[in-house]
């Protein structure tokens, strides 16, 4: 009787520790969509495109958490991994209904890629978030960082570019692929895998991620590979 | 009756810890790193650990309780850790903290009425199974040995 409750406790712990680290990582869904999913070079795009890790970064311009992150950890991130050639970095528009000026600020954001200005317009509209949330005065808050030229521009192409969205609902049947449930939402790139990684964080456990991840991608294998 | 009902419920808890451990290790550790930052209760250097290694532990205590070797100590250390965690739910709540349980992989969502209910009666099963092999362990007879028979010549 002691006999078979010892074979009760190992046989499946044998079962569990032989199959475990094998299972296949959730991530692993949409490796194959990878190289699809980033479209060519654009405004939304930087870092070298043949870094071995990707980063996209799933944001809606009124959620609190994606200001944080993009203020908070975005910087810092450009900085070691996208300007060093580590890491290609791309940001993809995720407008949750549940926010009234969302897409709005999406249209501003991307009528200012256009334009080259998309870097400068898209960290205004997080800095200045609290402001325009509260009446949806998003032209006012990019006003302030943009010539007076460059905003009739970005005026004209949010009132009349009929195709302004489109990237935007590349990003977003993007996201529904990656089973998104919140934003921010980071998908880490490497070695054909998708890893999707939900909710804000601090920049230190990032970095952390991203060096194993780099360090995984030995030579010869890129990002799409 | 009462016997059947204890391993039932060991056997419960044992599969509850199972599925978290396994829910969570499929997923990439800074999943779960990112659901333990958000209670706030850790510094950020014990992250990475804690989300490479809590799902292992949750494994193997819950491979632990099923046999029923010293079934009251592991059945003391899954209530003690299901304690923790209702405990840090409450903690989070209180302090107005927007968190991601994480407790069974991501997608958990935040802490609401159906996580207290939830937690609760898991630490409920758990107190019950604790108490039930404690007081199983200190009868003079286990309920599972059986009775030697004598012949009455």
């Amino acid at each position: 009787m002691e006999a078979m409750r010892y074979l009760l406790l190992f046989v499946p712990a044998l079962l569990l520790t032989a199959q475990t680290p094998a299972a296949p990582k959730k991530t692993s869904a949409h490796g194959a969509l990878t190289a699809a999913s980033i479209p060519a070079k654009n405004f939304k795009e930087s870092g070298s495109p043949t870094a071995t890790v990707g980063v996209e970064i799933y944001t809606d311009y009124q959620c609190p958490a994606c200001r944080q992150l993009y203020l908070d950890v975005l910087p810092s991130l450009v900085a070691d991994f996208v300007a060093t050639g580590k890491v290609h970095l791309l940001h993809r528009d995720f407008p949750l209904q549940m926010h009234q000026f969302s897409k709005l600020a999406t249209r501003y954001a991307n009528a200012a890629g256009t334009i080259g200005k998309y870097e400068i317009v898209a960290n205004q509209i997080f800095v200045s978030q609290p402001e325009w949330e509260l009446n949806g005065n998003v032209d006012a808050a990019v006003a302030k960082v943009l010539s007076p030229a460059d905003m009739e521009k970005v005026r004209a192409l949010v009132k009349n570019d009929t195709h302004l969205d489109d990237s935007v609902t590349v990003d977003v049947a993007m996201g529904n692929q990656d089973h998104l449930t919140q934003t921010p939402t980071l998908v880490i790139v490497a070695k054909g895998k998708r890893d999707v990684i939900g909710g804000g964080m601090p920049y230190s456990i990032l970095k952390q991620y991203l060096n194993q991840k780099l360090a995984q991608c030995s030579v010869g294998c890129s990002l799409r590979c | 009756m009462l016997f059947a009902l204890l391993i039932a419920g060991r056997l419960g808890i044992a599969a509850i810890f199972l599925y978290a451990g396994i829910a969570k290790d499929r997923e990439p550790w800074l999943q779960f790193a990112v659901s333990i930052e958000s209670f706030k209760i850790v510094p950020e250097s014990w992250l990475e650990p804690l989300a490479r290694d809590l799902p292992w532990c949750e494994i193997a205590l819950g491979i632990a309780l099923i046999p029923g070797i010293l079934a009251r100590w592991f059945s003391l250390i899954a209530t003690g850790m299901l304690a923790w965690f209702l405990f840090i739910g409450i903690r989070a709540v209180a302090k107005g903290l927007t968190v991601d349980c994480g407790c069974f992989g991501s997608g958990g969502g935040a802490i609401d009425a159906k996580w207290f209910v939830e937690h609760a009666a898991m630490l409920a099963l758990g107190l019950a199974v604790t108490a039930g092999e404690f007081l199983r362990a200190r009868s003079p007879k286990r309920e599972f040995v059986a009775e030697p028979t004598r012949s009455a010549g």
